[in-house]
């Protein structure tokens, strides 16, 4: 029977492998968009303008204070009810980029603050201007700090992107889901749907202990 | 060249600077002395406004420094400031640190700023560290590279918060060589310094504060061999006496 199923398993690989290109693909466009929302946020969250840092806060207080799973409902099923629908798939990617630039914020806020106040004074004193300030003395300097957990991060969200299977989206998890019904050999489906998703995050991981040991030194 | 008019400053309840009135003359060498806390790195820092006032007026050059609208971008890049902790950047080489502003403030053309910077690295004496990087560099050094920094935006006016009270002591002198040769060049100076020597032999008028008042002005003589206030010539006693 074992074999039979790996057989059928097999057969509808091509399956799985659009699930891992859906997969891939939410990924890459949340990762890309909160990366650069996240940076957004992180910059004036770490700024002077009292009433931006405080809703700010608040927003990235909530995202982190609420299960990504009811985030999603939240855009999916009630956002609806107030004229706003939304196909599952831009559901899907809104929710990932509300989370992400949330955690991505705090990173990014946290390397910026890093930087200690005599950096910004010598630049503002040579007469730089607030953009080359950040652009070429702070957020080069921050980067020793923002990169290895910001790398860890994206593994956090590539792997988060399973739950929008929630909402129908036809990506690995839900591919496993669907698979399973057919193939009652969860062990095996399941481990197919883990390998899967290893095969994208443990680059990462690589990546992130790599320059945590570099950016150490 | 500089005028402070009234000029009044609190953290909080602390008044850090108490109606202070002054004026600094192009080419002037001006040195401010005085306990901690008593307001001279905050008076000089107000004149790029590293930190705003509340009450008065600065003018520097005929820019008003404490209006809120006065875009400070172009007054700061004629006004050199070195800070007591170098505040090098440290992910740029010595030569990367004196060609950032240059480039991206005045658009100077990468190979005009190269050739500054190496004038400026040689006025301070650092030409073989130019591709160096901070970290590489003593304290003395490092500072020197700091003016060198600030010189190659050919500022009118140098400002410099206690430049040498970070060194070792064996550093310090040629910290000071490299601004005592500046002063013949005729730059008008603020240092703000506990070093008498530098202040008898370069400074054109010695400032005294405490708690946030000028409570006296003179010429190193003066100032020195006949304070006028008690509090001057405690002060003067203190720093010469250890």
């Amino acid at each position: 029977m074992m074999a039979f199923y790996f057989a059928r398993l097999v057969e509808i690989y091509p399956f799985f492998l659009k699930g891992l290109w859906m997969t891939s693909k939410i990924a890459f466009i949340s990762l890309l968009t909160c990366t650069l929302l996240g940076f957004v946020l992180g910059i004036f969250r770490s700024g002077n303008n009292r009433i931006l840092k405080f809703i700010i806060g608040i927003y990235v207080s909530f995202v982190r204070g609420t299960p990504f799973v009811v985030q999603i409902f939240i855009i999916f099923f009630i956002l609806p009810e107030w004229g706003i629908q939304l196909e599952a798939f831009p559901a899907a990617l809104l929710a990932m980029c509300i989370m992400g630039s949330a955690f991505i914020c705090e990173i990014v806020a946290g390397g910026i603050n890093a930087i200690p106040k005599g950096q910004w004074e010598a630049a503002t004193s040579s007469g730089l201007s607030l953009i080359q300030q950040l652009r070429l003395v702070i957020v080069p300097q921050a980067m020793r700090v923002i990169l290895p957990p910001l790398v860890g991060q994206y593994v956090l969200l590539i792997k988060d992107t399973s739950v929008v299977s929630v909402i129908g989206v036809m990506e690995l998890t839900r591919v496993g889901w669907v698979t399973v019904v057919r193939i009652p050999e969860g062990l095996m489906v399941f481990s197919l749907v883990g390998i899967l998703y290893f095969s994208i995050s443990y680059p990462l991981i690589l990546l992130s202990n790599y320059l945590e040991r570099k950016m150490a030194v | 060249m500089i005028e402070f008019k009234d000029v009044n400053k609190w953290y909080g309840k602390l008044h850090v600077l108490n109606n202070i009135n002054l004026k600094i003359e192009k080419g002037e060498v001006l040195v401010i002395c005085g306990p901690s806390g008593s307001g001279k790195s905050t008076l000089i820092r107000c004149i790029n406004r590293l930190e705003k006032i509340q009450k008065g007026e600065i003018m520097v050059n005929k820019t008003p420094v404490h209006q809120r609208s006065t875009n400070l971008t172009r007054l700061r890049a004629e006004i050199g400031f070195v800070f007591q902790q170098f505040h090098l950047y440290p992910h740029m080489t010595v030569m990367q640190n004196i060609m950032l502003a240059p480039v991206n403030v005045k658009h100077m053309a990468r190979s005009q700023a190269r050739q500054i910077a190496m004038e400026k690295l040689v006025q301070v004496g650092l030409t073989e560290k130019a591709d160096a990087y901070p970290a590489q560099l003593s304290g003395g050094q490092q500072q020197r590279v700091a003016i060198a920094r600030g010189l190659a935006m050919s500022p009118e006016i140098m400002l410099f918060d206690e430049p040498t009270s970070a060194l070792d002591p064996e550093m310090i002198g040629e910290v000071l060589d490299v601004m005592v040769n500046l002063v013949s060049e005729g730059m008008t100076m603020c240092v703000v310094t506990h070093e008498m020597g530098f202040a008898k032999k370069v400074a054109d008028r010695v400032l005294f504060m405490d708690e946030g008042k000028i409570i006296e002005t003179g010429t190193p003589a003066q100032f020195f061999d006949n304070p006028k206030t008690e509090r001057a010539a405690d002060f003067i006693g203190k720093i010469l006496t250890h």
